[in-house]
């Protein structure tokens, strides 16, 4: 799995690719979470995420609650076919902010 | 204040003498070649202490002949060979005692032929033994003092601290020289191993039908065992263990497997090719050395086994709780050729969903006669290991064996032949860890496709068991160590997935989904295998296990 960022228009892109497994998710979560802490406006490109399980989409909801206690934005573009298969799985399709691509996310 | 006056200097004499002393022992410890040191070291000390001439000479061990490996001054006498004598530096050696002659022709036991020989003329000699405790390693001596006067009292404490540390370097450095040797030997030893491992089949999918594993007592083994692809689909399997250990044992070992896997393919059925084997043992085989061993053929199609066994433990059929020794046979290989001139009897057996277990007698004999495990006590340890896939049960029996402290006295093989008509077409044990995760995904997925399982379900259910094996991981284990048993089984009807614990028991009223509504981070999982799985529920163990979790969901049935 990796996890690479880059800044755009003053947002940072988080592409995942890769399996987001209970081996890797931990490292999600810390990422994801230093970003939240200094209030960084977020958009996590999920376009090459091949798998994702309960504990990687938990690292997901915990951003995005702390996003929303923040007022921040943290959104999920791009999402890969077996990711979204398991977000609808968990019924958080509805709950987190989607995008379709990540320029959608970033103009969001 | 009065000073008290000390001299800060030795008498000279004395200091020159310390000096030459510890100048020799450093240049002694420090030598790579100690018989080069030694030819360097009698010059300095034939002039340092002022004698004419000067040797040393080595005890040779092949012949106990005193040889001069060094000398110094106007005659070469190198090569000088003095067999077991009367000569000074015999006397010398045999009393291990330094040997000062003041004028040669006092002594009755110094020897004229060497001066006759070389024209040099001894007047006084000086000798010190080179001994380390009671190993006599041979002597230095000295030829008359320059000046016309003889060696004295001094002399003699100094060379014979000078034969003493000479000793110690000299034997230091032939036990190096052993342990450079021993190293080589050992080398070649692993290597010839090597070789030995190299000859046993490769380890295959744990739901390949025949395992076996081999634990050799010392680095190279007399036990072997083979299992060979036949053109009918069939599958020729042997194990035998060669009289004796070590190297020739192992040498036996290599000629009788090449014997199997060339004629396990030409011949029909395993008592021919023992018959076969028998022939060529008994033709060249070195006299005392025999071959017990089992041959065999499963049928995989059919779940049949045919065996032929010479002078080998009576292999266990296990099926079920039942243990049964299969006893047919005949005497060992390579004793007698007419023994088996009619032949080798065969014995055809039905696995019937169980399995057939051949061993060494390593595996018996572990431990010393008091405590022989013999086939009961192999059924015994096998109880708690079969709900294993066949490699990882193998390794668990073979480590218990050596856990429980009981020696290996000889080589230690073993080799399961199961019916995989009934096995499932996915066993496999992991280290309980998240890192096993991706392995058991990667391993689902086909094992699913081969089951029949609509692609668009496989990845639901390999999420199902991927969080199923992480609570096992996160909760049952609590993060220690542990291993994870997933085994799965199905028809057109219902595919039928067993996670295998060794946890302490989980308490299930905790295993519950959580409420959707909570959007909190964790408890997905659950909720993840429920909408996932037809039927979850834990069931009864097996003995030894801890957990028993029974995923199922009916094929071709509508989707969550």
């Amino acid at each position: 799995m990796k996890i690479e960022s880059r800044e755009i228009d003053g947002a940072v892109v988080v592409a995942l690719s890769g399996e987001v497994d209970l081996q890797h998710s931990p490292s999600v979560r810390k990422h994801l979470m230093d970003l939240m802490f200094e209030r960084r406006p977020v958009v996590v490109d999920m376009a090459l995420v091949d798998y994702i399980d309960s504990s990687g989409i938990a690292s997901l909801v915990e951003a995005y609650q702390m996003a929303r206690k923040n007022g921040t934005r943290f959104i999920l573009a791009a999402i890969s076919a077996p990711a979204m298969r398991v977000l609808q799985l968990a019924r958080l399709d509805k709950v987190f902010a989607l995008a379709d691509t990540v320029e959608a996310g970033l103009q969001a | 204040m009065r000073i008290l006056e000390r001299p800060n200097t030795l008498p000279a004499g004395l200091a020159d003498d310390l000096d030459l002393i510890a100048e020799m022992t450093a240049d002694f410890a420090r030598s790579q070649d100690i018989e080069e040191t030694l030819r360097i070291g009698i010059a300095h000390i034939s002039t340092r202490m002022e004698a004419e001439a000067a040797s040393i000479f080595l005890m040779e061990p092949e012949t106990g002949d005193l040889v001069c490996r060094a000398c110094w001054g106007p005659t070469d006498v190198t090569g000088l060979r003095l067999p077991k004598g009367q000569g000074i530096v015999w006397r010398a050696v045999n009393r291990n005692a330094t040997e000062l002659v003041k004028d040669t022709s006092d002594d009755p036991d110094f020897s004229h032929k060497v001066d006759a020989n070389t024209g040099f003329i001894t007047r006084s000699v000086l000798c010190a033994p080179m001994s380390v405790r009671d190993e006599r390693l041979g002597a230095i001596e000295l030829f008359n003092k320059k000046g016309g006067g003889s060696f004295d009292g001094d002399d003699r404490r100094v060379l014979q601290a000078l034969a003493a540390s000479a000793a110690l370097a000299l034997i230091n450095a032939r036990q190096a020289a052993a342990m450079a040797e021993q190293q080589v030997l050992k080398r070649e030893l692993a290597l010839a191993a090597d070789i030995q491992r190299a000859m046993l089949p490769p380890a295959r999918a744990p739901e390949f039908p025949i395992h076996g594993i081999n634990l050799a007592a010392r680095g190279v083994s007399g036990d072997f065992f083979d299992v060979v692809e036949l053109k009918d689909g069939k599958l020729a399997f042997a194990i035998a263990d060669v009289s004796g250990k070590g190297m020739n044992a192992a040498l036996l070992m290599a000629k009788t497997a090449s014997l199997f896997r060339c004629l396990a393919k030409r011949l029909d059925g395993p008592g021919a090719v023992l018959a076969a084997i028998d022939a060529e043992l008994a033709e060249t085989s070195s006299a005392g050395m025999f071959v017990t061993m089992i041959a065999g053929v499963l049928d995989p199609a059919s779940g049949t086994v045919t065996l032929a066994n010479a002078g080998h433990e009576p292999p266990l059929l296990c099926c079920g709780a039942k243990m049964d020794r299969i006893d047919d046979g005949m005497p060992p290989l390579g004793i007698v050729p007419e023994l088996f001139a009619q032949g080798c009897p065969e014995t055809t057996m039905q696995l019937n969903g169980g399995a057939l277990y051949l061993f060494t007698d390593g595996l018996t004999e572990a431990g010393g006669t008091a405590a022989m495990l013999g086939a009961d006590g192999v059924a015994a340890r096998l109880a708690p290991h079969r709900m294993r896939p066949a490699p990882d049960r193998l390794r668990a029996l073979v480590s218990g064996i050596v856990e429980d402290g009981m020696s290996l006295k000889d080589d230690l093989t073993m080799v399961v032949v199961e019916d995989c008509r009934t096995a499932p077409v996915l066993n496999r044990q992991y280290q309980a860890r998240p890192a096993s995760l991706a392995a058991i995904r990667r391993a689902l997925t086909p094992a699913l496709d081969r089951l029949g399982c609509p692609p668009q379900v496989v990845p639901d259910v390999v999420l199902a068991v991927d969080e199923a094996c992480q609570n096992i991981i996160r909760h049952a284990y609590g993060g220690g160590e542990g291993e994870l048993i997933v085994q799965v089984r199905g028809d057109a009807e219902m595919l039928d997935i067993r996670l295998i614990d060794f946890a302490p028991p989980v308490d299930q009223t905790q295993v519950c989904p959580r409420d959707l509504d909570d959007i909190r981070p964790g408890g997905l999982g659950t909720h993840f295998i429920r909408s996932v799985m037809d039927e979850v529920e834990f069931l009864a163990p097996p003995p030894g296990a801890g957990n028993l979790l029974r995923l199922a969901k009916r094929m071709g049935g509508a989707g969550p």
